[in-house]
């Protein structure tokens, strides 16, 4: 037996006032746009990223020490502390597991 | 039992659309990674939890402003800072730097690392700079990769499964373990540096700073929606076990106790009177402070991997590489990759490591996810962010006008 749910088929196309009047306004803020508004956004959203990674290299630049394992905060954090990388202090406090959210309930 | 995809204690929801102003318009599913946003064109949407990474990227997109958060700690925060019996500890992430500058009247991309630590010093922040935690993860995913690597090579029983995937990004982590169960094997143990960062301020930080880890309240500022997630995460109170551990007896804390965006720490200083354009730059107050170029770039796509070749190529070869910049990993491509071949000393022998990096990921990583599912992906180490241009375009920057990011739809 199938349950499925009959609708009407002269309802299918219904939209009710409340709905006709968001597709308006939605359709009344785009038209609102001016032309090359888009574009010009486009554009302009892409210059962001690329100047604040810009912004990033530059820092990398200049940057008296450039490669991690030469940070001497580093070195210190490991020989007062940490002991060494995939070590047993890091194993219990820099690394971590992962969880498979395909399985969790509440 | 209902199912969910959240653990116990996590925040749920986090990106809510405001049903007065939504006006259907459907932009923000352009921005969606996984396809969260539910309802019909011109009417209102909302947001499917269960699917929803927190990345913010909608919020950050919508030209109705009709997406907010529904979690700050802003408030907290200030309280925080005005107890005189707790240290706040302000962690930095490094795309914060060359974004929080546009709320305060300067152009984009400006790095202000010095005038943030100044006025964070002046809000009452020990400044604890997240690109010395970047260090750390590089160090840590590094030699796990190398390890890994090596163990391959060698063919050894119980050798992690290649290609490594960066877990740097909230977003990109909730992804896997939502729809690619079976391939988190293929993630970094590794936390990611918000989390570094909290550990260490809690444990060898207590040390430093000489307080109790209770009485020390981080706060990460991240240019990311879906670190307060992560945050969040019950696994996440390592200090708090290493201290249970030895012989400390208080109720349980997180390592990163709250997380403000961008956008919030340039509101806690307008609060606070603070202007941050004309503070006086500050170097910092310990040696969290202390950062290399490597951890610096971890906020723009390419960043990590660059950073972790930089390494890589030292701890295999011996030496520095000549020339750090590496080019064919940086850019706006939605996936990069490239080939180094360099000689082994433990093996003897050279060796060629493919990488990629993948961002814009609802856009990019799903055919590279079938590779790695399928066994033919020819890469041996893979960086992925969720948002376009990475963290430097997270859903906490600062919004220019209605949005700031569009790439990917060119």
């Amino acid at each position: 037996m199938n349950n499925k749910k009959h609708v009407f088929a002269e309802d299918s196309f219904f939209i009710s006032r409340r709905k006709f009047m968001a597709i308006g306004s939605a359709f009344i803020a785009v038209i609102a746009i001016p032309v090359g508004w888009f574009g010009n956004k486009i554009i302009k959203r892409n210059d962001y990223i690329k100047a604040r990674s810009a912004g990033l290299y530059k820092d990398d630049t200049i940057a008296k020490l450039r490669v991690s394992h030469a940070n001497p905060a580093v070195e210190k954090y490991y020989k007062e502390f940490g002991g060494q990388p995939l070590g047993h202090m890091s194993h219990e406090l820099l690394h971590t597991n992962f969880v498979d959210r395909t399985k969790l309930n509440s | 039992m209902t199912v969910t995809t959240y653990q116990p204690g996590e925040i749920q929801g986090l990106i809510e659309i405001q049903a007065s102003k939504c006006k259907g318009c459907d932009a923000c599913l352009k921005f969606c990674p996984t396809n969260a946003i539910e309802g019909a064109s011109g009417a209102v949407h909302s947001i499917n939890k269960e699917k929803c990474l927190s990345c913010g990227q909608c919020l950050i997109n919508c030209p109705f402003g009709a997406i907010t958060e529904t979690h700050s700690a802003l408030k907290t925060v200030i309280e925080k800072l005005a107890n005189k019996d707790v240290k706040v500890v302000g962690i930095i992430a490094p795309a914060v730097r060359v974004a929080i500058g546009e709320e305060f009247g300067l152009s984009a991309g400006e790095l202000v690392t010095g005038k943030l630590y100044g006025a964070m010093n002046q809000a009452g922040f020990k400044i604890f700079d997240c690109n010395f935690a970047a260090d750390l993860t590089i160090m840590e995913e590094g030699s796990e990769f190398i390890h890994r690597l090596h163990a391959n090579v060698q063919e050894k029983s119980n050798a992690g499964a290649l290609p490594q995937f960066t877990s740097c990004c909230p977003g990109w982590v909730r992804y896997l373990e939502t729809n690619y169960p079976s391939l988190l094997p293929h993630l970094s143990t590794a936390k990611s540096p918000q989390q570094m960062a909290g550990t260490v301020a809690k444990t060898y930080g207590a040390k430093v700073y000489n307080m109790q880890p209770e009485n020390i309240f981080t706060v990460a500022v991240m240019p990311c929606t879906s670190k307060k997630l992560e945050a969040s995460r019950p696994e996440f109170n390592s200090a708090w076990k290493y201290h249970q551990d030895q012989g400390a007896n208080v109720p349980s804390y997180q390592d990163v106790d709250a997380v403000l965006t961008t956008r919030e720490m340039a509101q806690l200083l307008h609060l606070l009177d603070i202007d941050l354009a004309n503070t006086a730059e500050f170097e910092g107050d310990s040696l969290f402070s202390e950062y290399t170029g490597a951890g610096t770039i971890f906020g723009t796509t390419g960043g990590v991997m660059e950073a972790a070749l930089r390494t890589a190529h030292k701890v295999l070869t011996g030496e520095e590489m000549a020339k750090l910049e590496f080019e064919p990993v940086r850019g706006l491509a939605g996936v990069k990759a490239a080939s180094v071949t360099l000689f082994d000393k433990e093996l003897s022998q050279n060796v060629t490591l493919n990488v990629a990096v993948v961002h814009d990921m609802g856009n990019n990583v799903e055919p590279i996810l079938r590779d790695v599912m399928a066994g033919i992906s020819p890469y041996h180490f893979i960086e992925v962010m969720n948002c376009a241009g990475g963290c430097v375009n997270g859903g906490g920057q600062p919004i220019d006008g209605n949005g700031s990011s569009w790439i990917g739809n060119i």
